[in-house]
């Protein structure tokens, strides 16, 4: 029998791109005070979400018999994230148009939820740890108590062993640890399952006939999107810098000087 | 619905409060005062040592022991039923989790469970307007703050980044705070997830550690990360380093500090050939004394150290690990 997976992906600004503004001491909140405004800044897949659809794509190539399905709540028009997922090896892209300023993540995992419930129901559910441009990570555990699904976090990796039985290996504080859970299970990927893949040139061929399948979030039934969570403000938080530079004719001096500083500081011991 | 609750679990160094607790309770204080509302201390399992004294320290009104057989350690069905049968019976308006790996599942399980609402990564709380709380977050793997308004009427659930705050105990704390034992039924919970090989933690955790050299892409090459262990022994402390290195597999994931790494609390840390970015910075602004070297004095670490060295970290190491040897 084949598992569907569902695979839930977030399209977020590139977190590098807004990074590199903000070493850079460039990065700007718009006018609203809530949004960043850098119209250079990509759009793109939420990293930890393309793990997801590498976790799927690896189950298969194990060799489970299952079919992929990307979904994507209020991602923008003429978004690639899916034509990404397609072309990665997405057998179903579904995409969920809402205004993403409108609802708040409760609104989200109703969304999806309610989708996976009406469109037959998903064997495993994967999503990244968390989205790059909140870092929430409530989604996959909200979606869980919607669908009565256990919730396993932050994997490394998982396998299928057979009996609809899943086995996930957990990254904690304390090291891995390897749990079990009985599908169908919602299942988060970290950043330690590793580089995902690029699309081939023939998944990208492929792609393009693709159309994702649009449902209308009106369509699914969820009374309420009326967001409990509202975003008020952004800011670039000032930081202090009150950096002192030690500095010395040679590396030498300068270590010795350091050294001294944090002895007299009590910091290492005399 | 009534007061604030603050809920720990597990056991902290030598049998005390987990790490984050009295910062928690510290929020958590602060928080009740601006909500006008009674703070409670919830403990899931075994009670830490001197909880009641701690607790008298911070205001807290009552420890709430909410004890049963399997609540030995955490496990996310059982814990998370439990904590919403405590909540079903006191109705809190507020529960507050330090945000660990475990309380990052619990919190909005919990909160989807009671129809709540939740946030994590908070840094601050206050009062907002019209019965709302209003909640700073940290966004963009630290690079900015959100500020959200949680909607009035429903429960709040809130992840607090401890690491970032300062425990302040009341300077007239009364004595300590009286416990009452809760029980819960937990006999139709069935724990979906089976753990097959737990965690053993290998030597001593970063997250412990009280002096940490912590190294980033400037470090040039995977073999130049020897550099950072030899610092680290040198100092008596523990190596670190940055994501983008882990990634690239120059080290073990363990040793990763930031947002998705390990969030530590050194008194001293030292960053080696890292920019700073906000994310690696969420796991080391913690530290009492912050050293940064590299070669770009625009560097973005500068911003939070108190020292820094601008220099090339392949000179400057091997002179550190010569002054410490001597």
């Amino acid at each position: 029998m084949s598992v569907r997976i569902v695979v839930c992906a977030k399209e977020v600004l590139d977190p590098d791109a807004v990074n590199n503004y903000a070493l850079e001491g460039r990065l700007e909140i718009g006018a609203d005070g809530r949004t960043l405004t850098q119209t250079s800044i990509p759009r793109v897949m939420n990293a930890y979400d393309e793990q997801g659809i590498e976790a799927a794509l690896r189950l298969r190539e194990a060799g489970l018999a299952c079919t992929i399905t990307v979904v994507s709540v209020g991602t923008a028009d003429g978004s690639e994230i899916l034509k990404h997922a397609a072309a990665l090896g997405a057998d179903e892209i579904v995409s969920i148009p809402i205004d993403a300023s409108t609802i708040d993540h409760h609104g989200i995992a109703r969304l999806l939820a309610a989708w996976v419930r009406s469109s037959g129901g998903a064997g495993l559910v994967l999503c990244g740890r968390q989205a790059s441009d909140d870092d929430q990570g409530v989604v996959p555990a909200l979606m869980g108590e919607l669908l009565d699904m256990p919730v396993v976090t932050v994997a490394r990796s998982l396998a299928s062993i057979g009996e609809g039985e899943m086995r996930v290996v957990r990254v904690t504080p304390d090291g891995d640890e390897t749990v079990e859970v009985s599908c169908p299970a919602i299942v988060t990927i970290s950043n330690e399952l590793g580089q995902p893949r690029y699309p081939t040139m023939a998944g990208r061929m492929a792609a393009r006939k693709k159309r994702a399948t649009v449902v209308p979030p009106e369509t699914l039934g969820v009374a309420d999107l009326r967001p409990q969570v509202m975003l008020a403000r952004q800011f670039v938080p000032a930081v202090k810098g009150a950096c002192e530079v030690i500095a010395g004719a040679t590396a030498a001096e300068a270590s010795e000087r350091l050294v001294a500083r944090l002895r007299a500081d009590g910091v290492l011991r005399a | 619905m009534t007061g604030v609750v603050v809920c720990t679990w597990g056991m902290g160094r030598g049998g005390g409060p987990p790490t984050g607790t009295e910062e928690l309770l510290t929020l958590g204080r602060k928080t009740a005062r601006a909500l006008d509302a009674p703070l409670a201390w919830v403990v899931l399992g075994p009670l830490p040592n001197d909880a009641a004294a701690i607790a008298g320290r911070h205001g807290v009104a009552s420890v709430e022991h909410v004890t049963d057989g399997r609540l030995e350690r955490f496990e996310a069905d059982v814990y998370v039923e439990a904590l919403a049968q405590y909540c079903r019976a006191s109705s809190p308006r507020l529960v507050l989790v330090s945000q660990t790996h475990d309380a990052r599942l619990l919190a909005p399980r919990l909160a989807g469970r009671l129809g709540a609402t939740v946030v994590m990564n908070a840094i601050g709380l206050a009062a907002g307007e019209g019965g709302r709380l209003q909640v700073t977050a940290s966004a963009y793997g630290g690079d900015t703050r959100v500020v959200y308004d949680l909607a009035a009427g429903t429960g709040w659930v809130v992840g607090v980044a401890t690491s970032v705050l300062v425990p302040e105990p009341l300077a007239d704390g009364a004595g300590a705070a009286p416990v009452r034992e809760v029980a819960v039924d937990l006999a139709s919970v069935k724990e979906r997830i089976r753990v097959i090989a737990r965690a053993v933690t290998e030597g001593p955790r970063i997250e412990d550690a009280d002096i940490i050299v912590a190294g980033g892409r400037g470090l040039g090459a995977p073999e130049n990360f020897r550099l950072v262990q030899e610092l680290a022994d040198a100092l008596g402390g523990m190596a670190g380093a940055s994501r983008p290195i882990v990634d690239e597999g120059w080290t073990d994931p363990s040793r990763q500090v930031g947002l998705t790494g390990r969030i530590t609390r050194p008194a001293l840390y030292i960053a080696v050939g890292i920019s700073g970015a906000g994310q690696h910075m969420v796991g080391c602004a913690g530290a009492k004394t912050l050293v940064a070297i590299n070669r770009d004095p625009e560097a973005a670490v500068f911003r939070y150290a108190r020292y820094g060295i601008v220099g090339d970290c392949l000179e400057i190491l091997p002179e550190l690990i010569r002054v410490m040897r001597t």
